[in-house]
């Protein structure tokens, strides 16, 4: 007798080789071999996610994104030193789960939408977990992104480098998204894709809204409301903003 | 080692992963010894032209570039290696980017009597073609340095396909590496200038405030001089 896959159940995979092969994790995985996984074999996290959830996972996804995008703020900070080196890690950590927060219902909703047969903790932590990649690489990217802010006193090509060191972290994070949807569902790729886009523009207002991240100001907070693109237009017309 | 330098020289990439795969920190060292030795050597070429004692100090800051560059990335090369599939681990990605700087440092001794040659025959500092030496110089060392490196990174090239299995990973790894080591690299060398010294400037081991001053805003400066 067949039995048809009910709306319920999880399709097969479709068999990807290499590092989105789905398959589990190792017994007993402690952060080292989650750190391994996320860059060797992040198919092997997707697949925890799903198919043997526990709190403990997802929670230190978080985890190290938090540290990793304070370890990789104190190195912005250390462009203006003083206030700045705790101001700009607090600001980076806060913005980055306030970005989370915000996108996450219209991600679960995408996912949906593309007929991932996913719960809600499942693409949870496979957010945690493509940010948390991308917080991984920013921490690779550190002793670059400090050796500039020594040589520099301009606020605009730090500004700039260290958006461009962001965007190839995130860049490699919403991979994970992406594996996501070939590995859970069919095609999977335009609602994903869109997704992406939104996260993205929500990351980079975020940056304007908690400004100044690089450089200093009298107010912790902004008490202007601007556009991330206008802010940048203001920045790199007065190229004299200094540290 | 010889033996790996020379089966990689050969391009026989079969023998010399094979070896990369059991590397460890007695290769980092063996490595470390020939860029210290080959680049100091070619190091000494490039300083020569200003006077002894640029020659000296080049000697010294010339591996010392490599090291840092090598330092600086060395986190987020052995990530890139992972993440694109190549399946090398930190270790084998910090021993195999020291080779290929070593077959680099090797080909540069190589070419260092030919340097001094072209510096032989080159206007002296003192000599009213002082302007044209220092240009000849710059030149054939942009040139030599440049070949170096793409000898060294397409035998790296041959390594990597059959390390990773795959033609595709290994030039997203290669690109990945060679785009940040030249990013960085290229500030490194900046804060650590003078190489081959100014004619109008004092001999220095390094220049007054070496950290101030950014390589990719000094050329922005000078594109918009150029053009502007």
């Amino acid at each position: 007798m067949n039995t048809q896959p009910t709306q319920n159940q999880s399709l097969k995979p479709p068999p990807i080789p290499g590092p989105f092969a789905f398959e589990p994790m190792p017994r007993g995985a402690s952060p080292p071999l989650v750190i391994e996984a996320l860059l060797k074999y992040p198919g092997r996290i997707i697949h925890e996610l799903q198919n043997n959830w526990r709190a403990a996972l997802p929670l230190w996804l978080l985890s190290f994104v938090m540290l990793g995008m304070m370890a990789y703020g104190v190195v912005v900070g250390s462009f203006s030193g003083g206030a700045q080196l705790w101001i700009a890690p607090a600001k980076i950590a806060m913005g980055t789960i306030l970005s989370i927060l915000i996108c996450l219902p219209s991600l679960y909703i995408f996912t949906c939408l593309s007929g991932i047969d996913a719960q809600l903790r499942t693409v949870t932590g496979v957010l945690f977990a493509s940010v948390c990649l991308g917080a991984l690489l920013l921490v690779g990217f550190a002793p670059i992104a400090w050796i500039f802010s020594q040589s520099t006193d301009s606020v605009a090509f730090m500004a700039a480098l260290h958006i461009g060191l962001w965007a190839i972290g995130i860049m490699f994070g919403l991979r994970l998204l992406e594996a996501m949807g070939h590995l859970l569902g069919r095609s999977a790729r335009t609602h994903l894709k869109l997704w992406s886009v939104i996260f993205i523009v929500v990351c980079l207002q975020m940056m304007t809204t908690l400004r100044p991240i690089v450089g200093t100001s009298d107010h912790l907070l902004p008490s202007e409301k601007k556009f991330f693109l206008a802010h940048w237009a203001e920045t790199l017309r007065d190229g004299s903003a200094k540290k | 080692m010889i033996g790996r330098l020379k089966a990689l020289f050969r391009g026989d990439a079969d023998r010399v992963a094979e070896s990369m795969s059991r590397a460890g920190f007695e290769s980092v060292a063996q490595f470390s010894l020939i860029i210290l030795m080959g680049a100091g050597l070619y190091g000494a070429t490039l300083g020569l032209w200003r006077g002894p004692l640029q020659a000296f100090y080049t000697a010294i800051k010339f591996p010392l570039v490599i090291f840092l560059t090598c330092l600086g990335n060395g986190a987020i090369n052995g990530m890139l290696a992972q993440i694109l599939g190549s399946g090398l681990s930190f270790r084998q990605t910090a021993v195999t980017i020291l080779m290929s700087f070593a077959i680099a440092a090797i080909i540069l001794a190589g070419f260092a009597p030919l340097t001094l040659f072209v510096w032989f025959n080159a206007p002296p500092l003192h000599s009213k073609g002082a302007i044209l030496g220092h240009s000849v110089m710059l030149l054939t060392h942009v040139f030599v340095i440049a070949l170096a490196g793409v000898i060294a990174n397409r035998r790296l090239l041959g390594l990597l396909r059959k390390m990773s299995g795959s033609d595709k990973v290994a030039r997203a790894v290669l690109f990945s590496w060679l785009t940040g080591n030249l990013f960085l690299g290229a500030q490194i060398a900046w804060n650590l200038r003078p190489f081959i010294g100014s004619p109008r400037l004092a001999i220095e081991f390094l220049r007054s405030d070496p950290l101030r001053g950014n390589f990719y805003e000094a050329v922005w400066r000078a594109l918009r001089h150029l053009f502007l």
